[in-house]
């Protein structure tokens, strides 16, 4: 899972974590949070990635045997979906990403936002439409409310569970 | 049979150290099984204590190869497996000095060190710390001073020891901390106390004030852990030796004694072994401990014992009455079924015993010193040292024993401290001096170690020619320049010369072998052989004397250097070797300085004199850089010891040290500002010099900030008038002075006013124009004979010295004054009256020999003081001097 900082991260994973082990207090994240979790009866280890500038080029370190991207955006902040954008086109043309099909989902967070930009705008903004080699999709999210992240999850879940059957 | 040696071999293998044949490369490999899902914590936790234990043995990782086992092993976080989680832990700590980016770790370690799992938490703060630098630590800090004062013992003392160790780089956030660490030492765990002890000590240490705060309160206390405690005596000797003086009405002192009562054992030795180690203690006040002491060698703990009579042995050197007392207990240990214990019972009563006991004693450890490490075998050693000095008349008994030492196996260390020992004896009793030598030449038959074999070389080229059948000694060493290897044969041949220098009729005999030694294939013992030979061979008596007997002592360094530089200008004259100073002369005083460091300090590191390699050739080097001062002509000569010209808490300091040249004196006043609110610029020194001196330049410093330290110079020439150089000069700080902000450093206006400050006057002295020369008894006499004719003239005057309690007050004072090396300076105090022999050289290379004999007269010491130099008016200068 990756993201800008403060796009809610690792507020997401706590909440995915179904067990009484959520974290109450959510500070920024230094390095990583590894999280070991069962959702819906599907296992998942979260590599939870710091957002902050100064720590985003670790990302790539763990790149090479994932099997499924998050990535998270702060759909209120308006100022930096340019730096976004940025950090997903490096994603992207990593060697370790780009040959490989791995399925990317979007999450639109704090959708409760007022001034938030639909998940519509964001994709338009991004121009997901010219990523053609990997399954992707698009949801909007409120890690506060937990709104549309189940349905993010559930398509995740499934294109997983292909990638598994073709391998 | 072939094939069953072999797989006896195999098992033999196999059957050590599984991982004894491991290959970094094929480990690294397979620490990618690191980054399959799921973890798999069986295969992983063997992988990891492979690295570790690798890296144990002293591997090298490069950077590379550490950040992708680094990053590897992050992935080992999600198995929650506690075995592997604590292997995890291990690897982040050894791994953190040598791959890149170990911050990633950050946040999972503050969440394990947070965390419901106590068994992750102690173990996740000591990683954390070590992954954690000045800058990342206010990030953690939060955490940090929670776990200070957590319930949990071993997550408290993890995260106290942690912060002592962080305070080394940053120290600033760890002083903040103090709160804490004052809670945690009220806990009832006695690791957390000690540990919150340590910290809150480590914090205040530059403080003394509030150290003597700390230990008031905390004796009053009653703290519950014994640790506490034996650290509590420990910084309290420490303020004790501070604050020196007396100790009979000290808090602290009675805090000491009043834990000879404690009921636990380690505090009752460590309070004994603090009172007998302080300095300046009188018997009455060791008195006590020493019997605690006593109590503990009649312990059924072996610990107890061991500990009891190693640190008697070491007061038997101090208080040796005090020990007497206890020679009943030595006694009975002699006999102890531990053999450490033994040793250091006999020596420690070869120290304190009678002369009639020594025999016996010598008799019983004969009969195990075969069966005792290297290391107490030293202790042996020494012992008889000291017995050897004490006793002279021994000689031949510990003699034998010495050599029969040497004969056995043993180490380098060992083996030269012998060799020591029988060189001490040589030198301190003349009627040992046959039988030492031909102990040592046996030795050098059979000797492992090239070190030692030179020196005893040496020794021989020294000594042989004095005894009464020099020609004994050649054998031995023309032994070496046919059976040895280069180094050791080139020493042999030095000493060849010395034996064809000294003894006359033995003169064509080394001649034919030093000939034969010009055959050799190395360049350095054919130099020498070559070298010695023609100088032999003209018979020259000045020659010989000055270029084999007794050698120029130069500071190499600086002969290199000028050397360099007569090459480098193309002068046409020719090279002077006089201008380069003397040899620095390494003081023997330094050795009896470094055994009086206390055993219990606390900092790890005791502060050892590390004998400089030459003051001298440093500064002259500090001197090249100075802009403005490379134009003075000749080398630096002499540099004394720094002088304070001001207080030492006052706003400026300024320290002088003055460089001497042939004709030139240069004054260098390291100058520090201590207000913060002050900027100086164009800072200098005014000198009013004396008649007869002349200013050449001033250096000022252009900027002086606030609690730094920059040097100002003067530079001045010598009078021509020799009686004219000793004097006194008026000094005056001048300045310009910018108040500024405290905070930043900047000025508040761009113009300041000029201000002064009164300095101490500045002395120059004779000392400051003599450099000392190491010259040996003999030599000196040689020097004085031949400086009794020729161009030498003398000076001659007698003093009374009002006021002297004795002989050796005076002879300190003497040399104190001229800042020179006495030669063959030994047991001043048992005499009526002493010569002292005192040889240096005047600036600009002239030879000086100072002879002061001195007396006992009705009140005070009256001292018949001589000089002799090539130069009447250096001559007079010394001698007035002194009146």
């Amino acid at each position: 899972m990756v993201g800008l900082n403060n796009s809610g991260k690792s507020t997401i994973v706590s909440l995915l974590k179904s067990d009484g082990d959520r974290n109450s207090e959510i500070v920024p994240t230094i390095g990583l949070n590894i999280e070991h979790f069962r959702y819906q009866q599907v296992l998942f280890t979260m590599f939870d990635m710091s957002g902050q500038g100064k720590n985003r080029y670790l990302w790539e370190r763990y790149y090479k045997n994932c099997d499924g991207i998050i990535f998270v955006i702060d759909s209120s902040d308006r100022l930096r979906l340019a730096v976004a954008k940025e950090e997903l086109n490096l994603l992207l043309q990593h060697p370790d990403i780009s040959g490989r099909k791995v399925p990317i989902l979007f999450l639109a967070n704090k959708m409760d936002v007022r001034e938030a930009l639909s998940s519509v705008k964001i994709a338009n903004a991004f121009g997901l439409e010219k990523i053609k080699d990997k399954p992707w999709h698009i949801f909007a999210t409120s890690a506060l409310t937990g709104e549309g992240l189940q349905n993010g999850i559930e398509w995740f879940t499934e294109q997983l569970s292909q990638s598994d059957l073709n391998n | 049979m072939a094939p069953v040696s072999k797989r006896d071999k195999k098992e033999e293998e196999e059957g050590g150290n599984i991982f004894q044949n491991l290959d970094k490369t094929s480990v690294l490999q397979d620490a990618r099984t690191f980054n399959d899902t799921p973890v798999n914590p069986r295969k992983c936790t063997p992988i990891l204590t492979k690295i570790l234990y690798l890296l144990n043995q002293g591997e090298q990782l490069g950077t590379t190869e550490a950040t992708e086992a680094f990053f590897a092993m992050t992935k080992l976080f999600q198995s929650k497996n506690a075995v592997l989680r604590r292997m995890v832990y291990l690897g982040i700590k050894e791994l953190s000095t040598l791959a890149e980016d170990v911050i990633i770790v950050t946040s999972s370690l503050t969440k394990d060190m947070t965390g419901k799992e106590d068994l992750y938490r102690a173990a996740a703060i000591r990683a954390l710390c070590s992954i954690t630098d000045a800058t990342m630590l206010q990030t953690i800090e939060r955490y940090m001073k929670q776990a200070i004062v957590d319930k949990n013992p071993s997550v408290a003392s993890a995260a106290l020891v942690s912060s002592l160790h962080m305070s080394k780089t940053a120290g600033d956030v760890v002083k903040r901390w103090v709160n804490e660490a004052q809670e945690a030492i009220n806990s009832d765990n006695v690791m957390v106390q000690y540990h919150a002890l340590g910290l809150l000590y480590h914090i205040r240490k530059t403080d003394r004030l509030a150290v003597n705060k700390l230990v008031a309160k905390l004796t009053r206390m009653n703290l519950k852990s014994p640790f506490a405690v034996c650290m509590l005596i420990r910084i309290a000797c420490k303020q004790l030796e501070k604050d020196g003086g007396d100790y009979a009405d000290s808090p602290l002192f009675d805090f000491v004694e009043s834990c000879l009562r404690h009921k636990s054992e380690t505090v009752t030795y460590e309070a004994a072994a603090a009172l007998v180690n302080l300095r300046n203690t009188t018997a009455r006040q060791v008195a006590p401990a020493v019997s605690v002491l006593q109590l503990f060698c009649s312990s059924s703990k072996p610990v107890l014992r061991f500990a009891a009579v190693r640190t008697l042995n070491k007061v038997a050197t101090t208080h040796p009455p005090v020990v007497t007392s206890c020679n009943f207990d030595l006694e009975n240990l002699i006999t102890d079924s531990n053999r450490s214990i033994a040793t250091l019972a006999i020596t420690t009563l070869l120290k304190t015993g009678a002369e009639s006991a020594v025999d016996r004693l010598m008799k019983q450890i004969a009969s195990f010193v075969s069966e005792i490490s290297d290391e107490f075998k030293i202790v042996v050693v020494q012992a008889i040292r000291a017995l050897c000095l004490k006793f002279p008349r021994k000689h031949s008994t510990l003699m034998t024993f010495l050599s029969a030492m040497l004969r056995d196996e043993g180490g380098l260390e060992y083996k030269a401290s012998i060799a020591d020992t029988i060189i001490t004896i040589i030198e301190d009793n003349p009627e040992a001096k046959e039988i030492g030598l031909a102990h040592l030449c046996e030795f050098i038959e059979d000797c492992e170690h090239v070190s030692l074999a030179v020196r005893i070389l040496h020794l021989l080229g020294k000594e042989g020619p004095k005894t009464i059948q020099p020609s004994r000694y050649i054998r031995f060493i023309y032994n070496r320049v046919i059976l040895e290897i280069a180094v050791i044969r080139a020493a042999a041949v030095s000493a060849l010369a010395q034996f064809g220098a000294l003894c006359p009729d033995l003169l064509p005999n080394i001649l034919v072998l030093l000939a034969r030694c010009q055959m050799d294939t190395d360049d350095e013992v054919r130099d020498r052989a070559t070298y010695y030979y023609h100088l032999l061979k003209l018979q020259e008596k000045g020659l010989i004397f000055n270029y084999i007997v007794d050698p120029m002592q130069v500071c190499l360094v600086s002969l290199e250097k000028s050397l360099a530089q007569q090459v480098h200008d193309k002068v046409p004259t020719k090279f002077d070797l006089k201008s380069v100073p003397p040899a620095p002369v390494v003081s023997t005083t330094e050795d009896t300085a470094k055994e009086t460091i206390p055993e219990g300090s606390i900092s790890s590191a005791p502060n050892r004199i590390v004998p400089v390699q030459s003051t001298v050739s440093s500064y002259a080097e500090k001197l090249q850089g100075v802009p403005g001062l490379q134009s003075i002509p000749g080398t630096l000569f002499h540099v004394s010891e720094p002088i304070e010209l001001t207080e030492s808490e006052t706003e400026y300091v300024v320290t002088c040290t003055k460089l001497t040249y042939p004709h030139h004196l240069v004054l260098q006043f390291e100058c520090k500002n201590t207000l913060s609110d002050q900027l100086l610029e164009n800072v200098r020194v005014q000198i009013e010099a004396s008649e007869g001196y002349r200013i050449v330049k001033e250096i000022p410093i252009p900027k002086l900030p606030y609690n730094e330290t920059h040097c100002a110079y003067v530079v001045l020439q010598f009078p021509e008038q020799l009686s004219l150089t000793v004097t006194n000069f008026g000094a005056t700080l001048r300045f310009i002075v910018k108040d500024c902000d405290p905070s930043t450093g900047i000025p508040d206006a761009d113009d300041g006013y000029d201000d002064d400050y009164m300095l101490e006057d500045v002395e120059i002295s004779i000392s400051d124009q003599i450099e000392k020369v190491s010259m040996d008894r003999e030599a000196f006499d040689r020097a004085w004979e031949a400086a009794s004719d020729e161009d030498f003239t003398e000076s001659e005057d007698t003093f009374n010295l009002p006021g002297m309690s004795g002989l050796e007050q005076a002879v300190t004072k003497v040399v104190k004054f001229l800042a020179l090396e006495p030669t063959g300076l030994t047991k001043v105090s048992e005499r009526s009256s002493f010569t002292l022999c005192l040889p240096g050289m005047f600036r600009g290379g002239v030879e000086v020999l100072i002879r002061a004999k001195l007396a006992v007269a009705n009140n005070g010491v009256s001292m018949q003081f001589t000089v002799r130099s090539a130069h009447s008016d250096i001559a007079e200068l010394i001698c007035a001097a002194v009146g």
